[in-house]
């Protein structure tokens, strides 16, 4: 349902609630020229940099934190196959939220004095502009907002009508989730309509701005999914080695990603047992 | 006599900055290990945020990652990115930033983006995240950084986030929140800010070096006044707690 070209938002923060399984699947659909929108994103990024499904990132940041670089990214980068429009992250939530609130642009008092306002790739004079507050006359920073084809979320639990729980914290999501045309929930559990209700402030996205849900376990795998399993620290670090040479980036691709026919395939692949040592314990989430 | 690693002189080093009773970003690495050993010692107040969301954070292990669950057991509130970075940062809120830096220039302005021209870079680093929201934000900024010459350049290939931008008034053009980079940490010194150029001066050189060395490892001129302590070193307490707090060494390494 993505057609090529397009742009998505791209939901989860750091190592919480990537949607990597999302992102294997448009490896496996052969997508191509995707515009990812995010504010930091990580494993999900190097595998659709690296396996050629994403030539454009509009982020703040791109690294495995603690592991290191994002090597993937930084080959595509240097091979000229990956365009990055840098932002930072207050400013990627900010155009977020301008895109939710459907208004063309938010102001900010980031990226004022440094390159980041100098130079642009892909975007152009269109990345954003310092201008002279029309009220106060101080420097304002001017974001353009982003309504993107898709918003990719990940979540914990959903009901049948689409209201979305997310646990611990919502990095831009809240936002994220409302900007794009189209919102693709995806979660870890479907739960009844009345459990929602239990708990509706842990609603997040309410059902009214959901188009499809799609119910998988450990879709976050490597990463983690707070109060359902930990990060795969293994599985994470090999990862992270296999990313340093393209010989041996193709070799994971074709072996998790490519080998398998879906994301059954993959956990098959981790294996049950490997996952369920990684389910969170009461009461610290991980 | 306490036997430490260069990493942990860091760590120590950098905890002695926050103050009791400050709002400050942790952020993931040595930064956030300073912080957490500030709040175990001599600052117990201080509230830990991280930028994914998490206010008032006690993790009992060293989270990996801004957003890991680690920062949540124990936090005061578990919020978002327009929270941390819009309404407390931007807000005037932060006492104390910390930012790493791959090149840093006599202005203490800060690159994390790309090494090498920007139209054909050599290598692409992480970029900002919420380093230039930070640096921009925050009242003081605590640069922790690892000591190579090719890091102190004269001319940034990419300026990320602002230092003291091109010196005296010019953070204020830009009516930029903060006041800036207070101290540059290394593993070989500690640096402010003359307060009449707002360039890097020489302030602390750590036990072993000379002023000598410093002078030959940085590319542009350090201002370099006439009393240049050495700086105090980790005590046993410190250096304890800084293990207790990374019992596995996935930043003080495994030696350590």
């Amino acid at each position: 349902m993505v057609p090529d070209g397009s742009e998505l938002f791209w939901g989860g923060f750091g190592y919480q609630r990537a949607p990597i399984a999302f992102a294997h699947e448009l490896v496996r659909q052969n997508k191509r020229r995707l515009n990812i929108q995010t504010c930091g994103s990580e494993v999900d990024l190097e595998i659709m940099c690296g396996a050629g499904v994403a030539d454009k990132f509009e982020i703040a940041f791109t690294a495995i934190e603690a592991l290191g670089l994002s090597n993937n990214a930084r080959r595509r980068v240097t091979e000229g196959k990956l365009q990055i429009e840098d932002y930072s992250n207050l400013a990627m939530a900010m155009r977020f939220l301008g895109g939710a609130l459907n208004v063309p642009f938010m102001p900010i008092r980031s990226l004022m004095g440094t390159d980041m306002v100098k130079h642009a790739r892909f975007k152009g004079d269109k990345k954003l502009k310092v201008i002279d507050c029309p009220f106060t006359n101080e420097k304002i920073c001017l974001v353009p907002s982003v309504q993107p084809d898709f918003s990719i979320v990940h979540v914990q639990r959903v009901d049948q009508q689409g209201n979305a729980q997310i646990d611990g914290i919502v990095g831009e999501d809240v936002e994220g989730s409302r900007c794009g045309k189209k919102l693709i929930v995806l979660a870890e559990e479907l739960i009844d309509g009345d459990e929602i209700r239990k708990r509706p402030d842990q609603t997040k996205i309410p059902a009214l701005y959901v188009d499809r849900i799609v119910i998988l376990p450990f879709i976050a795998h490597p990463m983690q999914c707070h109060d359902y399993y930990d990060y795969d620290l293994e599985h994470l670090q090999m990862f992270h080695k296999l990313t340093r040479a393209e010989e041996m980036w193709q070799e994971y691709l074709d072996n998790y990603i490519l080998g398998v026919d879906d994301h059954w395939g993959y956990l098959e692949k981790i294996g049950w047992e490997n996952l369920h040592k990684l389910r969170a314990r009461k009461p610290w989430g991980y | 006599m306490v036997k430490y690693s260069k990493i942990e002189f860091l760590v120590a080093c950098a905890s002695r900055h926050v103050r009791n009773d400050e709002a400050v970003f942790g952020g993931t690495g040595m930064p956030l290990l300073a912080a957490l050993l500030a709040k175990e010692t001599h600052a117990p107040r201080i509230n830990l945020i991280s930028e994914a969301g998490f206010i008032d954070a006690r993790p009992r292990e060293v989270p990996l990652s801004v957003a890991d669950s680690r920062y949540y057991y124990g936090c005061s509130a578990s919020i978002g990115l327009i929270e941390t970075l819009g309404f407390i940062l931007q807000g005037g809120r932060i006492d104390v930033g910390f930012l790493g830096s791959a090149q840093i220039d006599e202005y203490g302005n800060i690159n994390t983006t790309y090494i090498g021209p920007f139209d054909n870079p050599k290598v692409k680093l992480p970029g900002s995240g919420g380093g230039n929201d930070i640096a921009s934000s925050a009242k003081r900024l605590i640069v922790m950084m690892t000591h190579d010459k090719r890091k102190f350049v004269k001319e940034l290939d990419y300026m990320t986030s602002p230092g003291h931008l091109q010196g005296p008034g010019s953070r204020k053009k830009w009516s930029l929140v903060g006041n800036g980079p207070d101290v540059v940490i290394t593993d070989m010194c500690q640096m402010d800010f003359d307060p009449d150029t707002l360039k890097i001066r020489l302030m602390t050189v750590h036990p072993g070096f000379e002023i000598q060395d410093i002078l030959d490892n940085v590319m542009f001129e350090i201002v370099v006044p006439d009393d240049v302590p050495t700086t105090e070193e980790p005590t046993q307490e410190q250096i304890d707690i800084m293990h207790k707090l990374d019992p596995h060494g996935i930043y003080l390494g495994k030696g350590g």
